[in-house]
């Protein structure tokens, strides 16, 4: 009888351990539960918060792509600027060198005039002496034919320079020089040559007038800037 | 006779004072422990009501049907079927069967108390 009641104690015991575990861990479930349900409508809220970040995260790389389209087409235009400007800067170069003010150098031709042998047998002197027309018809020649720079004794002629007969020398832009005279030019240097040796031109003239007339051509003229500013 | 009911009242109380957390799946083989552990507990009354109690029979089906249902419903749950019903289906069913048992016979007792009274002694 007493182990009986022993033995019935301990199942008494396992039962009544089961049926409260169970208990405690039902209430336990049914806590998790309301917690869970709020964390649902967390999470829901958690869910639409990163729906309107990831919106306003495309416009705003939709943002970005516009601006990037846009710089690109402003470097585009800068592009084009610059190479307007760099064209610009070789024109002014060009026209530098066109105006005297930058040293210049290139293929060409060097016309020496010198005054021809004087015979006293022969009548006046001037008929033997190099005239300021001879030096303008050869510089003219000279510019007609595509001349790009022309310098006499290393003097460079601009625009506005001038050539003046002043007895036995040849004063240009104020500075004179006697005989003989070197007419540098730069340009084709075969055509220049052709267009001072054309027949009954330039040449022919000269020789007719008694002056000694040397022409030669070279590769590389360089011409020195003006130095004054030139009246 | 008071030693069971110390012993449930012990055995309650340990259960509250237990905070040992188990995961949901477990908690579902539990109750199906419980569920077994009751219908034992009331065959076992039958069987004493009945004179047919056996302490060997009523301890080892106690434990042996705990286990069994919990260990089923372990089963089911891992091959996907729900065959902690089955047991909640058959241990419900005998519950009410000898509930009803048990039922009749107090019945009987209260209305022939002489009758019962000889067959119980």
């Amino acid at each position: 009888m007493k182990t009986r009641h022993v033995v019935l104690s301990l199942v008494f015991l396992v039962l009544g351990y089961l049926i409260a575990f169970s208990y405690e861990l039902t209430k336990g479930d049914q806590e998790k539960i309301n917690f869970n349900s709020r964390e649902w409508e967390r999470s829901i809220q958690l869910r639409n918060q990163l729906n309107e970040l990831e919106e306003s995260n495309r416009k705003l790389q939709n943002d970005l792509f516009e601006k990037q389209g846009k710089l690109l087409d402003i470097e585009d235009s800068i592009t084009d600027e610059q190479q307007i400007y760099s064209n610009l800067a070789n024109e002014a170069e060009e026209l530098r060198m066109h105006l005297g003010k930058v040293k210049v150098s290139g293929e060409g031709v060097i016309v020496t005039l010198n005054d021809g042998l004087y015979d006293p047998a022969n009548g006046d002197i001037n008929n033997f002496m190099v005239h300021e027309h001879h030096v303008f018809n050869v510089i003219n020649e000279l510019y007609i034919s595509g001349a790009e720079a022309v310098a006499i004794n290393g003097q460079r002629l601009t625009k506005n320079s001038y050539i003046v007969c002043n007895g036995p020398v040849i004063s240009v832009d104020g500075n004179q020089f006697p005989a003989p005279f070197v007419i540098s030019a730069i340009g084709n240097k075969d055509t220049l040559e052709k267009a001072l040796n054309i027949q009954g031109g330039v040449k022919d003239q000269l020789v007719n007038d008694n002056i000694i007339f040397q022409l030669e051509k070279k590769d590389v003229i360089e011409m020195d800037p003006v130095l004054s500013t030139g009246t | 006779m008071w030693l069971p009911v110390l012993g449930l009242l012990i055995g309650l109380t340990l259960g509250l004072l237990t905070d040992i957390q188990i995961p949901d799946q477990y908690a579902n083989y539990l109750s199906i422990a419980v569920l077994a552990a009751l219908d034992t507990l009331i065959g076992g009354i039958r069987a004493n009501l009945q004179n047919t109690y056996d302490e060997k029979v009523f301890v080892s089906g106690f434990f042996f049907n705990i286990i069994l249902a919990a260990s089923l419903s372990f089963l089911g749950d891992h091959l996907g079927v729900d065959l902690y019903l089955a047991a909640v289906f058959a241990f419900g069913v005998r519950l009410f069967q000898n509930i009803a048992v048990i039922r009749r016979i107090l019945l009987n007792k209260w209305s022939f108390p002489q009758k019962n009274k000889k067959i119980d002694e």
